[in-house]
């Protein structure tokens, strides 16, 4: 309770030294977040670094690669029982190349692998993203799909699409020294042996630029699921992004 | 020996990370009222906007400026000052279809010879000369022969297999001043 509390302290301390009605948002957010967590349901919370690394090319093409892990810190069932011990979880390394189509539009193509307890997973993702500047903020759409396959479940075809803000801190654009902030909302569509389910993410972020080749993000990434068969299961990630531009 | 990596891998970060910023050095922030220079103050004041104005510093490789931006009339208008809070311009937004029309005509005509297909994305009036007839013309809306008057077009142009956008600068004749292609910042962490 305690180190929650100096968590909250803590974004606030961030909001009033920076832009205040962006911060405010940023804390709103967290805070909508952490109501959630007290919701009836099962719950998962953990930590997942990131690495992204992205790659020009000449003719437009780009290719990004990203290392993501995900640790449990705990799980369990809402004010029951409750696992407290750590277990790491999986890994994925993915692969993606990409082609400017248009002036603020990529589309996409890679290959994720997943080591997860022992079992390996594959993963075909086709995408289409497009980035819209406005005064003050910019605003990016991905489209996603993606088509799943291991030899311990059924192949599972998701549909993604993922809106994300980026709101600076200071200015009308994040400059290199610059805090921003960053909220991702995506819904993944998937489909597994004929059962349709929908997951939504809610993932708030404070990021920091260092060039505008290096940036390193920290939040609370919520990703809920499983509520339309009625055995809601929320997950709290902590999330740490690292994007790296050669 | 983790602890040696580690130091090791973030001094690689930060050396690298001091090369990449020599690549482009352009910065804008928020400034508060307090820290504009007394001379623009006084200038922006003796024009009565009603309302908001927002304080930009803009940091470039050679010189700073400082910027207010406010709406008038439901205009967007963007006034330009060096760092001792001088004057350098006032520019202001205003629809296509607004500009006079051979102007209109002229410029289009270049961009047709400069681009295989081009959309006009934002057009501003820059208007330039002595602080005391900018502001009279800001103040009075009427005469602007004691100025100079120039365009500046932000258009999306497709040339071969690319796509970008460019910053024209016209006279006010419509012919070319200057152009230069705008640099997107990187989107690679809102696109993955």
């Amino acid at each position: 309770m305690v180190k929650r509390f100096q968590f909250l302290k803590l974004s606030l301390k961030i909001a009033v030294t920076l832009n205040t009605k962006v911060a405010s948002l940023f804390v709103l957010s967290l805070l909508s977040v952490h109501n959630i967590f007290f919701a009836q349901g099962f719950f998962e919370l953990g930590i997942l670094p990131a690495v992204n690394f992205n790659k020009k090319f000449k003719n437009d093409w780009s290719l990004n690669s990203r290392i993501e892990s995900r640790m449990l810190l705990q799980s369990g069932v809402i004010r029951g029982s409750v696992d407290k011990s750590f277990n790491y979880v999986l890994t994925d390394f993915s692969l993606i190349a990409a082609k400017k189509v248009g002036l603020n539009s990529r589309v996409a193509a890679g290959y994720l692998i997943r080591f997860e307890e022992g079992y390996i997973h594959h993963r075909f993702i086709q995408q289409y993203t497009i980035v819209q500047g406005f005064a003050g903020f910019r605003l990016a759409h991905r489209f996603v799909s993606d088509q799943t396959f291991s030899s311990i479940a059924a192949p599972e075809f998701r549909l993604r699409y993922r809106i994300t803000a980026e709101l600076p801190l200071n200015g009308e654009s994040v400059d290199p020294g610059e805090f921003y902030v960053k909220i991702n909302n995506e819904y993944l569509n998937s489909f597994q042996a004929r059962v349709f389910d929908l997951e939504i993410r809610i993932v708030p972020l404070l990021g920091y630029d260092f060039t505008d080749k290096l940036r390193l993000e920290t939040g609370l990434d919520y990703r809920v699921d499983s509520f339309l068969e009625k055995k809601t299961s929320h997950t709290y990630w902590m999330t740490v992004n690292f994007f790296m531009e050669f | 020996m983790i602890r040696i990596k580690l130091m090791l891998l973030m001094t690689g970060i930060l050396a690298t990370s001091g090369l990449w910023s020599q690549d482009k050095f352009e910065k804008e922030r928020r400034i508060k009222r307090k820290d504009v220079p007394s001379e623009a103050l006084k200038f922006l004041d003796s024009l009565h906007i009603k309302s908001r104005v927002k304080w930009f510093q803009e940091e470039g490789l050679i010189d700073k400026s400082i910027e207010a931006k406010f709406k008038r009339n439901k205009i967007r208008y963007s006034v330009e000052f060096d760092s001792t809070g001088r004057i350098e311009d006032i520019e202001m937004e205003l629809p296509w279809r607004h500009v006079e029309l051979s102007v209109r005509n002229r410029i289009s005509s270049q961009l047709e010879q400069n681009c295989t297909k081009h959309k006009i994305v934002k057009v501003q009036r820059q208007f330039s000369g002595k602080a005391s007839d900018l502001l009279t013309w800001m103040q009075t809306s009427t005469s602007t022969k004691l100025l100079t008057i120039n365009y500046e077009i932000i258009v999306k142009c497709s040339q071969q297999k690319h796509v970008d956008l460019y910053e024209y600068l016209f006279n006010a004749h419509g012919e070319t001043l200057s152009v230069s292609k705008i640099v997107f910042k990187n989107s690679s962490h809102l696109e993955y």
